[in-house]
């Protein structure tokens, strides 16, 4: 409506919406509180608010050395840099090219195809990571960011797939004609005029597969095998164990792990409501 | 430049016939305008030609080439959508030099070439704009320069006015005639808007469900439509059709500016009268009740209500049956 | 660019095996962890090979060793509790060695020992102690009766007197074993043992000397604030205490007069099968367990080492020495998993109240029954083999038969080059996703008990469906388990639809101030990982002193004391919660991509027609927004079905495995109860058959094809 309702409903809606937030957000700051506390212990009481705040869980967590000096930490971030990169952009590669071919050609059997993408993510995964360990094994990627990159972006093609035809879909069909004619092949339209188009879509699916990256850690190790290709989450489980939980250590990873994944979130949240839904609300 | 013919030309989508045999010959440098109510089959004639659409049966030559199975980038033709069709993500520059660059042309005859076409449509201070920044008619300039470019043996215009609002249309199909009589190039133009039609093209094509129902200049169509479907589809108010009238086998056609009011034998009465400013239009009822409409010049002399008698200054006959011009 | 490139490749690859190297996997973190490293440097400068021990995370230790040290992708040696060893012996992971027993603790040599040979270099041992806080506590009690004394005295406020995590086995057996029972009796509903739940039940909940439900984490910071006088815990609570502390050994049961007995658990340096450098970790792990090595895990891991020859005079030390007589081995039957679950529930429910001792220790017999029951007969995969190809013949004619239209083959022809540009991901999708879980699902045929494969063909599947094991109405049937399933998604779904549609509407009105901030905190639930949420979920969760209780009890002015995992309802509500939380900014987000597109006109047409907020919602926004989420709502239904990590993490199928979903339920029969891979390939082939059917009714139900 262009017109506010009443002073007392918009004051009820806003205090409403206050208090939600803070509720939804208190989660969040215990990890904090718990990071900046120094003690290893879960924090108790009603609110979150650390005692004796110190940087010392973090500093903790960051300078973990590995038996001959290496920076372990500065080396497992990296890790976790380059497999959720390249889990995007290798997942974005298979997934774009499909999903346009599915969005624009009249290909017997596309239908189907779009169901079986879809059916693999009803597979539940208890089952699937030692056959995985064997079959990287198989072929030599066992033990190699590149065997668990592959794993990653081929796991977040289904997702991909559905948004990204969801939104080549609402691209009009004029564009890839006036290519067409412009003289460019089916590549040229694709690379040249389609995906640059595609920006928003492309930007929530490769946080999405960059997200699903940064954070697995089952799949992670299982089939790595060395600490110094470990990548941050399988690093977190250090300090969890069946003798307890280092809770100070563990909300100051759980930080350092978040952060980088929040920005990418504030940075592409423009993209959210376009990327995500073009092709849903088509329907 | 180059002729266009189409040669017993079909087009099916499965069990549908939207092309039923298209025999035409577009000359060198002519101006052609598709005519035709909505679903006619003239935007998939054009698209043909362009090579979006396959075609089905018959034969389409440019110039002296058969291209049927040519791809749309090498049959030399250059088309401007309804939509622009402007890649959104490109400034008016890039998307005028788009195809030249998909060509691998050099960058400086890229510029160059993109500069003159800028220069004659007065595209320059846009060169650097997004589509999205731009008002309709500047985004309708650009598409037209973008076709120009490209220097094409054909132009082919997919209802390229019908985005713009009538003062603009009008401005637009002047700059349209002058853009024609400075290149000399062939052009197909679709549009179903006949004053469109009448004032642009060289010869215009009337399509109806599929099948070419008159192919000539607007001269002629006007004075002597083929058929009723022309008839009534050229010209504004369109033509008077009346069956049966007495002493008379065939259709009689009257165009609204022929009728005359006060002599003549056939009586009617005035139902209503919409004044334009320099002439009225005068709708009249015979007395068999059969509806028709008069051209007169202002000020009118009659009313709603009088008993008013007309005679023709000019009929066209059509047969009843086959709807032939006789 | 290209060095770029070339860099990134490198790190991509696997790094280049460095000659004479030893490969060392271990958990040890901390003062161990160093001990480790100076021993490993030690060794590897006085021998010319370089030992590299490697940090293998606690939770993927066991189930990294079976499957890398088969393949030959092992370690050397690998350092482990000795507790698994009978499945490794099964499985042929470790050599045998051959050790100077005499030179270690007896018991330490009776851990890496069985049929008469060596299988394994003793390091340490650990057990379960008495600790306490000597500024409280002048001198430690000899039987529980002083014990449960002293602590009365210093139970008051926020202190108590004992803390220890008395609902897990490992903290419940040493009074087992003092009653005279064991995990592994055949008759675990013996008096000794509804006498050992009695007495687990008074020390925890009858005599208040307990805080509620307490957790290893929540007995340190008790400990750590001077709020728990006495704590039964292990060596590892030890390092990094700002409060004094003192060790004594395990009070006498006053019932029986017998000490309690906790299980040890000797730590072994095992030399894996396929070793690339055998003899180089024979010598090694000889070294590290022999004298030299002992004295620097001692000296700086602080380890009670098993090696006789070494001695300390550290207090602690002597304490654990003491312990270690009057303890229990750490059993190594394969059999004690399954076991030591079914008494866990039995003093869980004792605990809660919810069983009589004599009550919980029948049922556990009765769960022991069907969790021992020996496998299925295997049966002859001839006739499975021939249907299954007659199936695929037929799936295959099914496929092939339109191609016989030549109209299809020539549009499939002209396609060609389309299905290229799908077939990367295809094939990608068919390799790591479709071929592992046939795979995995062709393992349902076979069972897996006691190391053992055998073909049972469809038994699995027929023991679930029929409910032979269990009556339906029991949390361990398929069909209960498939009924909380179906609630938990349809409850979640409903919650998410609701909450993000909610927040959509209100968030789109321009006159909402601030929409930018409110929308970017409300997304961010969606960015951190769901293990970390999860598991703080839990936490705050928690009975005593979680911060939901502490919330409301400020809401209501007064102590809440809520037991969250304590019923059915509670337990699923606080999965919800949890599962909401992170579910819900999803749906908001394409709630209000939908709500853009639909125009404003529609609404403002039906205000001016008078139609209230309610009316336009219902009638106008709804039926033109619930369309476009339909496809999301699917998708995340499929999700939440499989959401592993929530049901795990946060309630862990408590109480009494009834919050338990379907693929957590898989995962347990996978990996907690002896590993019946089998049984649980059978309930992830069951899962997909659901979601199949379901996504096929949704379909119907919408109308169209969404998913």
């Amino acid at each position: 409506m262009k017109r506010a309702p009443s002073t007392p409903i918009v004051v009820l809606v806003h205090v409403g919406l206050v208090v939600f937030t803070v509720v939804a957000l208190l989660p969040v700051m215990w990890v904090l509180s718990m990071a900046l506390t120094p003690s290893q212990a879960f924090a108790s009481g009603g609110l979150p608010i650390p005692t004796n705040p110190s940087l010392a869980n973090f500093t903790d967590v960051v300078t973990t050395v590995d038996e001959d000096g290496t920076w372990l930490f500065v080396r497992q971030l990296f890790n976790s840099l380059i497999v959720s990169a390249s889990t995007s952009l290798v997942g974005l590669a298979l997934a774009t090219t499909a999903a346009y071919a599915l969005s624009r050609w009249e290909m017997p059997g596309k239908d189907r195809a779009m169901s079986a993408f879809l059916i693999t993510q009803m597979f539940p995964g208890v089952v699937m990571a030692v056959p995985l360990y064997l079959l990287l094994d198989e072929v030599g990627l066992l033990d190699t960011l590149t065997g668990l990159v592959l794993v990653y972006a081929t796991t977040t093609v289904p997702f991909s797939v559905w948004t990204l035809k969801g939104y080549f879909d609402t691209v009009p069909r004029d564009l890839e004609e006036a290519a067409m004619l412009d003289g460019a092949n089916r590549w040229q339209t694709f690379a040249w005029v389609i995906l640059p188009l595609a920006r928003p879509a492309l930007a929530v699916t490769g946080l999405f597969s960059f997200m699903s990256a940064w954070n697995e850690f089952i799949l992670a190790a299982t089939l790595l095998g060395d600490s110094r290709s470990y990548t941050l989450p399988v690093v977190l489980q250090r300090y969890v164990s069946d003798q307890g939980t280092e809770w100070g250590h563990f909300a100051a990873g759980a930080v350092i792990v978040s952060i980088p994944v929040v920005l990418l979130f504030f940075a592409l949240q423009r993209h959210f409501v376009e990327g995500l839904t073009a092709g849903a609300v088509k329907g | 430049m180059a002729t266009v013919g189409f040669q017993a030309l079909h087009k099916r989508y499965g069990d549908t016939h939207v092309l039923k045999g298209i025999e035409a010959q577009v000359e060198d440098g002519e101006y052609v305008v598709l005519v035709g109510p909505s679903g006619c089959g003239k935007s998939t004639l054009l698209r043909c030609v362009a090579g979006l659409e396959e075609i089905s049966e018959g034969q389409l030559t440019i110039g002296d080439r058969v291209v049927n199975s040519l791809a749309p980038a090498e049959r030399d033709v250059a088309m401007v959508f309804q939509s622009y069709a402007l890649y959104p993500h490109m400034t008016v520059a890039e998307n005028m030099g788009f195809a030249l660059r998909v060509a691998g042309r050099p960058r400086e005859e890229i510029q160059a070439r993109v500069a003159e076409v800028a220069r004659m449509l007065e595209l320059e201070p846009l060169l650097e704009r997004l589509p999205a920044q731009m008002s309709g008619g500047q985004r309708q300039r650009v598409a037209m320069g973008r076709a120009i470019v490209r220097q094409p043996a054909v132009f082919l215009f997919d209802e390229p006015l019908s985005n713009l609002d009538a003062s603009l249309r009008t401005h637009m199909r002047v700059e349209l005639k002058r853009l024609h009589q400075r290149l000399g190039a062939t052009i197909l133009h679709v549009t179903h808007d006949q004053v469109e039609a009448l004032t642009l093209a060289d010869r215009i094509l009337v399509l109806n469900q599929g099948i070419v129902q008159q192919f000539g200049s607007p001269r002629e169509l006007y004075d002597t439509p083929a058929n009723t479907f022309v008839a009534t589809f050229i010209g504004s108010p369109s033509m008077n059709m009346l069956r049966g009238l007495p002493g008379e086998e065939a259709i009689v056609g009257v165009r609204p500016h022929d009728v005359v009011l006060g002599s003549g034998e056939i009586s009617a009465t005035v139902d209503v009268v919409e004044s334009l400013g320099a002439e009225a239009l005068v709708h009249l009822q015979l007395t068999d009740g059969t509806p028709m409409v008069a051209q007169v010049p202002e000020p009118a002399s009659v009313k709603p209500g009088d008993a008013v008698n007309l005679a023709f200054a000019k009929v066209h006959r059509f047969d009843p049956s086959t709807e032939r011009r006789l | 660019m290209r060095g770029v490139g070339a860099l990134l490749f490198a790190w991509l690859l696997p790094a280049a095996a460095q000659a004479e190297e030893l490969t060392v996997w271990h958990a040890y973190s901390g003062a161990e962890e160093d001990a480790l490293q100076e021993a490993a440097r030690t060794w590897s400068e006085a021998n010319g090979v370089t030992v590299r021990p490697v940090f293998t995370p606690f939770g993927a230790f066991d189930s990294k060793i079976e499957t890398a040290v088969p393949r030959g992708n092992g370690p050397d040696v690998f350092i482990a509790a000795h507790g698994n060893l009978g499945n490794w012996r099964q499985m042929g992971i470790v050599e045998e060695v051959e050790v100077d027993l005499a030179a270690h603790c007896e018991v330490c040599g009776e851990a890496v020992s069985a049929d008469g040979k060596s299988w394994g270099y003793p390091l340490a041992y650990k057990s379960l102690l008495l600790l306490y806080d000597p500024g409280v506590v002048d001198r430690p009690p000899e039987t529980t009766d002083e014990l449960i004394a002293q602590a009365h005295a210093l139970t008051g406020g926020d202190r108590y007197g004992l803390a220890f995590q008395i609902a897990e086995p490992y903290y419940y057996v040493p009074w087992l074993h003092a009653f005279g029972g064991s995990i592994l009796d055949d008759d675990v509903s013996s008096p000794a043992h509804a006498q050992a739940l009695a007495f687990a039940y008074r020390l925890g909940v009858g005599e208040g000397i307990m805080p509620a439900q307490p957790t290893g984490e929540l007995v340190g910071q008790l400990y750590e604030d001077g709020n728990a006088a006495f704590v039964i815990s292990g060596p590892w609570f030890i390092p990094d205490r700002k409060r004094a502390i003192a060790a004594a050994p395990l009070p006498v049961v006053s019932e029986t007069g017998q000490p309690a007995k906790p299980y040890l658990t000797v730590e072994a340096a095992f030399v894996a099968d396929q070793a690339k450098e055998p003899e180089h970790a024979r010598a090694f792990a000889a070294w590290l367990a022999g004298p030299e090595g002992a004295e620097i895990r001692q000296r700086v891991g602080k380890q009670a080492v098993s090696a006789v020859e070494v001695t300390s005079d550290d207090p602690l030390l002597a304490v654990m020495r003491e312990q270690a007589e009057r303890s229990v081995l750490y059993p190594t039957d394969p059999a004690a998993g399954s076991a030591t679950e079914a008494q866990a529930r039995a003093l869980r429910r004792v605990l809660r109240g919810a069983a009589t001792p004599e009550g919980a220790a029948a049922e556990a017999q009765a769960y022991r029954e069907v969790f021992q029951r020996p496998p299925p007969p295997s049966v002859s995969p001839t006739p499975y083999l021939a249907t299954m190809v007659l199936v695929l013949l037929g799936g295959l004619a099914w496929a092939v038969a339109p191609l016989r239209e030549e109209a299809l083959r020539k549009q499939i022809w002209e396609e060609r080059f389309s299905y290229l540009w799908v077939a990367p991901a295809a094939v990608a999708l068919l390799a790591v996703v479709v071929a592992p879980f046939v795979t995995g699902a062709a393992v349902s045929l076979f069972a897996h008990q006691g190391g053992e494969w055998s073909f049972v063909g469809m038994r699995h599947f027929l023991d679930i469906l029929l409910a032979r094991d269990w009556p339906v109405s029991s949390p361990m049937s398929f069909f209960y388990t498939l009924a909380v399933t179906v609630l938990w998604t349809v409850t979640n779904v409903l919650a998410h639809v609701g909450l993000g549609v909610a927040l959509a509407l209100v968030l789109r009105e321009p006159w909402i101030r601030m929409r930018p901030l409110f929308r970017a905190a409300l997304i961010l639930p969606w960015a951190i990982p769901n293990y970390i949420t999860a598991l703080i979920f839990k936490g705050l969760f928690h009975v005593q002193y979680g911060a939901v209780n502490a919330l409301l009890g400020a809401l209501v002015g007064g102590t809440v004391h809520i037991d969250w995992f304590g019923s059915f309802a509670l337990a699923f509500c606080a999965n919800l919660t949890t599962n909401t939380w992170l579910g819900f900014p999803f749906m908001m987000v394409v709630a209000l991509g939908a709500l853009q597109s639909i125009p404003r006109d529609l609404e403002e047409a039906a205000m001016v027609d008078g139609a209230g907020w309610w009316f336009r919602f219902r009638h106008v926004v709804w039926p033109l927004l619930a369309p476009a989420l339909l496809p999301a709502v699917l998708l995340g239904s499929v999700w939440t079905f499989n959401m592993f990590n929530v049901v795990y993490l946060v309630s862990g199928g408590e109480p009494d495995g009834s919050t338990e979903i379907l693929i957590s339920e898989a995962y347990r029969w996978a990996f907690d109860r002896e590993n019946r891979y089998g049984y649980a390939a059978a309930y992830a082939v069951l899962i997909f058959g659901v979601l199949l059917i379901w996504s096929r009714s949704a379909n119907r139900l919408a109308g169209k094809r969404v998913l």
